[in-house]
């Protein structure tokens, strides 16, 4: 039986090495990049960091999450950063990442040239761009149901969209904890009267999908006649090809700032800042225009771009109060899951 | 059992598909441990295995217990209390009954009707190829595959319900479609099930029934079926078992107006970062699992019969369908085929147009995207699952091996906390691991190991119970008398015992590997900024607007794990498998 003894040994030292070296194999952390979470899709978070890598040599490492599941990292792992960087989101994520205590404050060149509402006094978060919200109809279901755009939030309770309309879901999506705060504004921060109005909207509701973006390949397809998404999400799915109608509710729907942040405890907090220097600058932000990106810049320097300005014309936008709107999140959330997503019709 | 066949009948030990172990007398057990700590070799396996089984599968479980139920370092309901109290939570509870309850159903019966068909409606060998290659395609088939048909087949704007039916607003998420998805998903999981039992109830018993005088109906109702009734039963509790653990197809399908557990425990820990309410929710969905997997071990599986007619190798003509019910049953079968084809050609046909629904020109630009972009994803999935891969098959055989073969104190505690991952439903597997390896003492999310070890420790026991299954077959009087012909142990050892564990060891790798392609329920909670998966970006992609990528992904996949399963099965021939380990028993897992 020495063979076969022999034979288990060499099994289980095989084992327990392939272990060791899994482990092992562990990426160090390198001088020359920095590891971030992307709230941005990945077809503009790539883009914009390539860009950076050829402007100053510096990689990214990043993977795309929801503004809720990327919070919900960044938290669980405050003990024990991953990433120095989270990369966009709509700012209420991280104003209620503030009260987490997960960011570090830093304040890039631009903080000086940048609006009040771009920025975290302590420089916890700095705004990247700027994100309006719109209702994307699908141009086709509204031909069938005589129907034109929807002019106010009113305008979605109508039975014709009964269960034809699709929108983020709250618990995953900061474009859904947008949308419930801008509700909350047109409504005066009335609470009980916003979630009477989500409670009118819901049998118009199909699904609620789990990003923000979720929904809006449903409606161009058809499969949802309309829904309401931030510009950049709407106008993209425009330029895919499909025949969708932008519109805007005449009394008024919100913007968020999106927003960039230091990681506190960041194992590369040099590059962290460089990234973080250049996102909040005029030389990334007129990037936008060349990758079709249809974000406002926040940038005063940068120039709104033409075909964007237009879409824009004439609506009424106002921007989130993030520091209401990162106080009360966790709340409203709750409240929006259990009285709105749950409704028993 | 009563009727015609009863007195053929005789209860089989199960060594085909379970292993049983008459060892544990007590007495033995104080010799037991002499004999182990007198082999060094021997002890520091077993110490090894324990230490790792220890690491992966019962600390992670005692770190979900204990996120359930300490509170500030004492015991407590009330955690437990407050999701039961939730009406939503017990909804979803309810639900997740519901729905496995009639996947288990659906899937037992249609998996019935391919079996049956394939094994007695006298087919030609051609049209049994077609039938294997339809479930085959579902089983190797990434998660959502089925899911992204469905919706475009049904939506409010479908190919059928619009297109072909003309049928306004119909609502495609709920239960309704959960149900159809994950029942044309599971159901070869019964048909693989049930073939080899109707296979195995000689035609002879039938016969004779005929011979006195019976219908094809009462054949079928009084022979027939209930010798298959012990295989019905386990298909059933396999299927509730699998639809308990889905969670990518009512993450799509489900909606708002249906909410199940696992979907609801994921929104839970990545919306809300409630890890302790996903804790919570994932103890409560381990509570069924459990019970159906006990069930489904220790009672059902023990009741196989086999018939025993005396004159086995007459193979009379089979007579048990009509010649007239031959089309039909044929023509069901390849309608479910058929629609499974469509479902792929559909999911090919979204890879290959720019923006399937609205500009249907020819593209390659997903698949460039997939090889540019997701690159990294397909580099990590190959590495992961090709590290998983021998550590699976290893693992398999080296516990396998000694469960098997060995006497050892804790031998049969060793079997069972090896089936624990596997019989746990992934997001709860997934849950634990996250709990478990994000804080002190050992930090082990981020890394390519965490996943690895999830892979290996999830789906090795096919691997396992493969090895001693094939070790069972050989009386150890085989490897006795090779030795006393004068073999050494070494070349007893290579010459016998080593291409009988082969074949397991090529089962169990195989079983790890394709896993890593194609499971999510588990993993999706370890990715991280190092390593992602395909099947992460699968659903990365389809929950944002790019559908053409998670199609070319999609069929990628399945071309790798082809690929792959026609590799592993040449190899499984050429170490003559001897029936044991058959490509069903690599997808089964």
């Amino acid at each position: 039986m020495r063979f076969v003894r022999s034979w288990l040994c060499w099994l289980t030292v095989s084992l327990v090495l392939a272990c060791v070296g899994g482990w092992a194999a562990a990426p160090a952390v390198a001088a020359d990049t920095v590891n971030a979470y992307s709230i941005w899709p990945e077809n503009w978070a790539r883009p914009m960091f390539e860009e950076f890598e050829k402007a100053t040599g510096i990689k990214v490492n990043f993977v795309r999450f929801s503004s809720g599941e990327a919070l919900a990292r960044v938290i669980a792992e405050k003990n024990n950063p991953r990433v120095d960087v989270l990369f966009g989101g709509p700012v209420e994520t991280h104003a209620a990442g503030i009260k987490e205590g997960v960011f570090e404050s830093y304040k890039p060149p631009s903080f000086a040239v940048l609006p009040a509402r771009f920025k975290q006094p302590d420089g916890q978060w700095v705004a990247i761009a700027d994100d309006p919200l719109v209702f994307m109809t699908n141009t086709k279901f509204l031909k069938e149901n005589n129907l034109k755009p929807p002019a106010s939030w009113g305008d979605l309770l109508n039975p014709a969209y009964k269960n034809m309309i699709q929108m983020a879901d709250a618990r995953t999506s900061g474009t859904a904890v947008t949308r419930i705060f801008s509700i909350l504004e047109v409504y005066g921060r009335d609470e009980n009267k916003a979630f009477d109005y989500m409670k009118k909207l819901r049998p118009n509701v199909q699904l609620y999908t789990k990003s923000g973006g979720g929904g809006t390949l449903p409606v161009g397809l058809g499969q949802a006649g309309g829904g309401i998404f931030f510009i950049v999400d709407a106008l993209d799915t425009k330029a895919k090809g499909y025949d969708v109608t932008i519109s805007f509710p005449k009394d008024g729907i919100g913007t968020s700032a999106e927003a960039i942040a230091l990681i506190k405890g960041a194992k590369n907090p040099a590059p962290g800042k460089k990234l973080i220097d250049w996102s909040t600058s005029a030389a990334m932000q007129s990037l936008f225009a060349k990758y079709k990106i249809n974000f406002v810049p926040a940038h005063p320097d940068v120039k709104i771009e033409a075909s964007l300005a237009e879409v824009l014309k004439g609506t009424k936008i106002f921007p989130i109060d993030d520091v209401y709107a990162g106080e009360n999140r966790k709340r409203i959330v709750e409240r929006w899951v259990n009285e709105v997503l749950n409704l028993k019709d | 059992m009563g009727g015609p066949a009863g007195r053929f009948l005789i209860r089989r030990s199960p060594c085909f598909l379970e292993a049983s172990f008459v060892i544990g007398i007590a007495a033995m057990r104080a010799n037991s441990w002499r004999r182990t700590l007198r082999d060094p070799a021997l002890f520091a396996t077993v110490v090894t295995l324990w230490a790792l089984l220890a690491l992966f599968i019962l600390f992670p479980l005692a770190n979900l217990l204990a996120r359930t139920f300490i509170e500030g370092g004492h015991f407590t309901l009330a955690n437990l209390g407050a999701i039961l109290r939730d009406a939503n939570h017990r909804q979803a509870f309810w639900n997740s009954l519901l729905l496995a309850a009639l996947v288990g159903l659906c899937g037992t019966i249609l998996g019935f009707l391919y079996a049956f068909t394939a094994v007695r409606a006298n087919l030609s060998r051609a049209w049994i190829t077609v039938l294997d290659a339809a479930s085959l395609l579902l089983l190797i088939s990434p998660p959502f595959t089925s899911a992204i048909a469905m919706i475009f087949s049904f939506g409010a704007r479908g190919l059928i319900t619009y297109h072909l039916l003309g049928i306004k607003g119909f609502t495609v998420y709920g239960l309704h479609s959960t149900l159809f998805s994950e029942t044309f998903t599971y159901f070869p999981i019964a048909y693989l099930t049930l073939k080899p039992i109707l296979h195995g109830i000689d035609p002879n018993v039938e016969d004779m029934a005929f011979s006195l005088g019976s219908s094809r109906w009462r054949v079928f109702r009084t022979v027939t079926l209930p010798l298959t009734i012990p295989g019905l039963a386990n298909a059933f509790l396999l299927l509730f078992a699998a639809s308990l653990a889905d969670f990518a197809t009512p993450l799509i399908l489900a909606g708002n107006s249906f909410p199940v557990l696992p979907t609801q425990a994921y929104l839970q820990i990545t919306g809300l970062f409630d890890l302790k309410g996903g804790a919570v929710l994932s103890f409560v969905l381990l509570v069924p699992a459990l019970a159906v997997y006990l069930l489904q071990r220790f009672w059902v599986s023990r009741r196989y019969y086999v018939t025993i007619t005396g004159k086995v190798g007459a193979q009379t003509a089979i007579k048990s369908v009509a010649p007239w019910a031959r089309a039909p049953l044929l023509c069901a079968c390849l309608l479910v085929a058929g629609v499974i084809l469509y479902f792929y050609a559909l999911l090919f046909y979204a890879s290959v147009v720019v923006a399937l629904g609205a500009n249907h020109a020819w593209t390659w630009q997903h698949y460039r995207v997939i090889f540019t972009e997701g690159l990294k994803a397909i580099h990590d999935t190959l590495i992961i699952g090709g590290a998983g891969m021998p550590l699976g098959g290893l693992y398999g055989i080296l516990l396998g091996y000694l469960v098997a073969k060995k006497i050892f104190p804790g031998r049969q505690a060793m079997e069972i906390v090896s089936m624990i991952n596997y019989a746990l439903p992934g997001t709860i597997v997934g849950i634990a691991y996250l709990i478990a390896f994000n804080d002190p003492p050992l930090v082990l999310t981020g890394t390519a190991l965490i996943i690895v070890a999830c892979y290996v420790f999830r789906y090795s026991p096919t691997g396992i119970r493969a090895t001693v299954a094939l070790l069972q077959q050989i009386d150890p009087s085989i490897e006795e008398a090779s030795e006393s012909l004068g073999a050494s142990s070494g070349t007893t050892f290579r010459r016998i015992t080593l291409p009988l564990i082969l074949p397991a060891f090529f089962a169990g790798l195989g079983v790890v590997f394709i896993r890593s392609m194609t499971a999510i329920s588990a993993t999706i909670f370890l990715v991280s900024i190092n390593w992602t998966l395909i099947t992460v970006r699968i659903l990365e992609n389809m929950t944002e607007l790019s559908l053409g990528p998670a199609a070319a992904f999609s069929i990628l996949v399945v071309i790798i794990v082809f690929v792959v399963i026609i590799l592993i099965s040449g190899l499984l021939r050429r170490f003559r498998a001897a029936g044991v380990v058959e490509m069903t028993s690599i997808l089964g897992g």
